[in-house]
């Protein structure tokens, strides 16, 4: 059985990462820049953990309370950061802001490489363990990913939702109709760097060590893929396809040699079988999902 | 004085494989306002195809371990059969990935992940076939040429020059194809209205494979280059190229030829004037430099404004 | 009703995850025979290195027997080359019952996977993990490749004996590889306390394959020795780029390139150069000659490379200190988890005869290798082939 708690965490984290794409895309943004920010929240687990002995306390445990001083420091520094680089760089549009974030990323993989107290190629290691094993691991992960699927559910309702979406339906009329566009823009990088730096936390104590490969080109595809995979009309596509496509080269074990042929297969056919994403509005209504988004039947606010 | 020449040299003939690399992209681009993330694949498809054609035998791992072709042909011949098998791979990918979208009209970023699947399967199966080791294209390829020659006091590689002049051929080649020949004016066409292109009848579905296949092509030959300059370092060497071509297009600007020129001889070019003591930094200077130019021209050097795909 | 779901996908997960540590006060299945694991890069950027490892352990499968006589039960699983996939791999194969571990292929995955065979009580020994720090992670953690920091000083000093005139001496290393970064500090430490140190240290990159910047920058300082720190594919390009563009001074390789994989890359200009080993096709024990047999009746008279030799040694390592800890102690009585801790301290407290030589461990897990090699690459004529001449 390959889906113990472990993968399950991994999955968990790709439903965050893919959500964490799939926010400015609700914005009509192409943002690849995740990697970017999950890197950031690792290296700042990871430098917090293991460079201050005092945040380590006194049990084999690594306290909770340190935890959360990482968690809020990591979504401070990615926020300040989207927030300084978000003005000029959403000025871009389409796949031109697509590959300014994938240079981004870059840039901040090779500074990361560079620089001394990165640990260099070799990376950070011996991170402190906030938890006995995988399970606590999961729970944080799910009250994360809960949360943050909460806060999308009821974005989907308010007016800054329902600005980010006539945006990504129409940017200029957005902005005749007197939308502050280049606010909710930022905005929604805000929300995406900020879940990405959250996960990139979590995932540095998971993974026991983190380094530069950790937010790369690669990481920024395949986050995409994600969100085109599971479907980027509603914020439950991107979860679920983070959670599928995390799960799925795992889970293809027993093909063996043929393993990475079979997923790059379904990778190839996902969105031509399903263009919109496995998961759509329209699947949602038929199915009484009752997060549905339709406007028209939410209560005021 | 020496020295700048030097640098100017190293970068040109580095900015030449990125320049043939974005040419590729920039085909498709151009046509149908989609990256072909597929193209790193066919790259090391085509380093793979020279390296047989011209005897080279397979290691030993691998389905295919010890397979050696019964003849062996000399490198120029090798390379353009090599362009045209990288070519077919190229026109299957549009099949596979691309034409099942373009039918319904729909979303260009689908198409992209769809290529990238397609590239992860044709890696994936190349590493089965022929096992992950590195070759070389030997260098007696080149036969009796002197390995570098002293251009006024610079040194520089012979099969640097031959890299460098083979894609300034490309190049001379491809424009006047471009804006000379029935096709590639039909190509042009395509790309600047599809819809009025159809009304003047041409196939637009036929333009598009001619893209897919002129682009793989391009995509062969620079792989049984950088082949024969360094080498075949196993089915996932074309990737790293990949990333760097994007960037080289963007920066020359979305499905422009010259662009793509401009792009690739610019990264090349700042990549060898990075100070030697800094030369870890080399990568992140080609973004840094790309992410400056985005900011003050958000299409590009010589990008088209009139491009409102994706 | 949110809620509702909420609870019951958390009551779901639960129930997957259900199967917990229960497994490892199970007895030890030993009916298929000696049930080892290991993980590999197969896939990815680091598939060349597992590839080589695959046959090693091939062909120990084959000829070492674990105990009773019986062969080993050997469970490969890709471990990728990003330290997820290792992790994965690593979970599968200790909650499919393994005794002890082989892998990661790469530094960076070990330093991910191990942690979670240590807090198993899983042993584990690395084949191929040379960063400094791998053995520390914990008590469970043992290796077999011997770090640079015996290897390298010796080829410097052979270089300096065989050629007394060197004056300026060039460094390169790819600043993106764990193995680079870490072996170029002990050859600059080396060169330095020969009173050589660098007029140049050269950064490149793991995925690079043009070099001619870093090489033009490094000749106008004339160097009359260059020593690299790279893998098989950039090395061997950098050195064909150096060649070509007219250096004739020494040229010192670090461990990384201990592999005919190299051949093809540099070609005729591999001749010549000097290279650090932790193993050597050419030496003349029982052990190695049966090893370099069996590998060139597999692959068609080819010469083991490094990576291949340790993998065998890991998994030789692991059978025969099973087989000594079984007649002392028949395996069979014991339940999962004692049995991995007994391995695990019998492993250490073993000598092995390898490929490699002669080896055992530090208390910590570090190995412990008798011989050191210095080798010259010498070419056939054609350049396709060659191989390592020991120099002694």
């Amino acid at each position: 059985m390959p889906l113990d708690a472990s993968l399950l965490v991994q999955m968990l984290l790709g439903a965050l990462l893919g959500l964490s794409v799939y926010l400015p895309l609700r914005a009509g943004q192409l943002s690849l820049a995740t990697p970017g920010f999950y890197a950031i929240g690792g290296y700042t687990a990871a430098l917090l953990s293991t460079r201050f002995p005092a945040l380590a306390g006194d049990g084999a445990l690594y306290p909770l309370p340190s935890l959360l001083l990482e968690l809020v420091l990591a979504a401070l520094i990615a926020g300040a950061l989207a927030l300084a680089i978000g003005g000029p760089v959403l000025k871009l549009k389409g796949i031109y802001l697509a590959i300014a974030t994938i240079a981004l990323v870059e840039i901040l993989r090779v500074l990361n490489l560079n620089l001394g107290f990165t640990g260099g190629a070799t990376g950070l290691f011996a991170i402190p363990q906030p938890f006995e094993g995988p399970v606590g691991y999961l729970l944080l992960s799910l009250a994360v990913l809960a949360l943050v699927c909460w806060l999308c559910a009821r974005l989907e309702r308010l007016r800054l939702g329902r600005a980010m979406e006539a945006i990504r339906e129409d940017e200029l009329a957005a902005a005749c109709m007197g939308l502050d566009t280049a606010r909710v823009k930022l905005l929604s990088f805000l929300f995406s760097a900020l879940v990405a730096a959250v996960a990139g936390v979590i995932s540095a104590h998971f993974l026991n060590t983190w380094n530069a490969r950790q937010g790369s080109f690669d990481a920024s595809i395949t986050t995409l893929a994600f969100v085109v995979f599971g479907g980027s009309r509603t914020w439950l596509g991107p979860v679920v396809g983070g959670l599928a496509l995390t799960a799925l080269p795992e889970l293809l074990r027993p093909v063996g040699d043929l393993r990475l042929v079979v997923y790059g297969l379904v990778i190839l056919l996902g969105p031509i079988l399903f263009p919109q994403g496995l998961i759509t509005p329209e699947l949602l209504r038929r199915l009484r999902w009752p997060f549905r988004q339709t406007s028209a039947e939410a209560p005021a606010p | 004085m020496d020295h700048l020449l030097q640098l100017l040299v190293n970068g040109l003939s580095s900015g030449a494989v990125y320049a043939l690399f974005a040419l590729g992209y920039t085909l498709v681009f151009s046509v149908l306002g989609v990256i072909n993330f597929a193209h790193g694949a066919v790259f090391t498809l085509g380093a793979y195809f020279t390296y047989l054609l011209i005897g080279g035998a397979v290691g030993a791992n691998g389905l295919l371990a010890g397979l050696q072709l019964p003849f062996t042909l000399p490198f120029p011949l090798a390379l353009l059969l090599a362009g045209v098998g990288a070519a077919a791979v190229s026109l299957l990918v549009e099949a596979a990935a691309f034409r099942p979208l373009r039918r319904r009209g729909a979303d260009p970023l689908l198409a992209l992940i769809s290529s990238l699947g397609a590239g992860v399967i044709l890696v994936n199966l190349l590493q089965l076939l022929v096992g992950a080791e590195s070759y070389a294209i030997p260098t007696s390829a080149l036969g009796t040429l002197p390995a570098a020659v002293s251009l006024g006091g610079a040194q520089v590689r012979t099969v640097q020059l031959l890299l460098m002049a083979i894609a300034a051929l490309v190049v001379v080649v491809l424009t006047l194809w471009l804006e000379r020949s029935r096709g590639g004016k039909a190509l042009q066409a395509v790309a600047e209205d599809p819809t009025t292109a159809r009304l003047l009848g041409i196939n637009s579905d036929r333009m598009v494979q001619l893209a897919f296949g002129v682009s793989g092509f391009l995509a062969g030959v620079a792989g049984g280059l950088v082949g024969l300059s360094v080498s075949i370092a196993g089915p996932y060497f074309g990737i790293g190229y990949g990333l760097k071509g994007l960037g080289v297009l963007v920066l020359g600007g979305l499905g422009s030829v010259p662009g793509a020129v401009l792009g690739g001889l610019i990264v090349g070019l700042a990549e060898a004037l990075v100070p030697a003591d800094y030369s870890g930094f080399k990568d992140a200077v080609a973004y840094a430099f790309l992410f400056a130019v985005l900011l003050l021209r958000p299409r590009g050097l010589l990008g088209r404004p009139t491009i409102t795909k994706v | 009703m949110i809620g509702a779901r909420a609870l019951g996908l958390v009551a779901l997960l639960a129930a997957l995850t259900g199967c917990g540590p229960g497994a490892d006060t199970k007895p030890l299945n030993l009916s298929a025979g000696l049930p080892v694991g290991a993980a590999l890069s197969l896939t990815g950027n680091a598939n060349v290195y597992g590839q080589d490892q695959q046959i090693g352990l091939r062909l120990a499968q084959e000829s070492v027997k674990g105990p009773g006589g019986k062969p080993v039960a050997l469970r490969l699983e890709d471990g990728g080359s990003d330290e997820q996939s290792a992790t994965s791999a690593f979970n599968l194969l200790i909650e499919g019952g393994a005794i002890a571990l082989i892998g990661p292929t790469l530094s960076q995955q070990a330093f991910a996977a191990d942690p979670i065979a240590q807090r198993r009580g899983v042993p584990v020994v690395a084949p191929s993990n040379t960063a400094s720090g791998i053995p520390e992670i914990g008590s469970f953690i043992s290796r077999v490749s011997a770090q640079s920091s015996v290897i390298a000083p010796l080829s410097i000093a052979k270089a300096l004996e065989l050629h007394p005139g060197i004056k300026r001496a060039a460094v390169f290393y790819a600043h993106d590889d764990a193995y680079s970064t870490s072996e170029t500090t002990i050859f600059q430490k080396a060169l330095s306390a020969k009173g050589l140190p660098p007029v140049t240290v050269q950064r490149t990159q793991l995925n690079d394959q043009d070099f001619q910047n870093q090489i033009t920058a490094a000749l106008r300082l004339k160097p009359d020795l260059i020593v690299l720190s790279l893998q098989a594919v950039d090395g061997g390009n950098l050195i064909r780029q150096l060649r070509e563009l007219g250096y004739r001074g020494v040229i010192v390789v670090g461990n990384g390139m201990n592999t005919p994989n190299i051949y093809p890359i540099c070609q005729k200009h591999c001749d010549g150069i000097l290279i650090a080993q932790a193993y050597s096709p050419e030496l003349d024990t029982p052990a190695n000659r049966e090893f370099v047999r069996r590998y060139k009746a597999a692959k068609g008279g080819a010469i083991p490379p490094q990576l291949t030799a340790q993998a065998f040694t890991a998994l030789q390592v692991i059978s025969e200190a099973a087989d000594r800890l079984d007649r002392r102690q028949p395996l069979a009585k014991l339940n999962l988890r004692s049995a991995r801790a007994a391995l695990n301290s019998e492993l250490l407290s073993g000598r092995y005869q390898t490929p490699l030589g002669e080896i055992g461990f530090t208390a910590d897990g570090e190995v412990v290798q008798k011989q050191f090699f210095v080798a010259q690459v010498r070419m056939a004529p054609g350049g396709r082939t060659g191989r390592f001449a020991l120099l002694n």
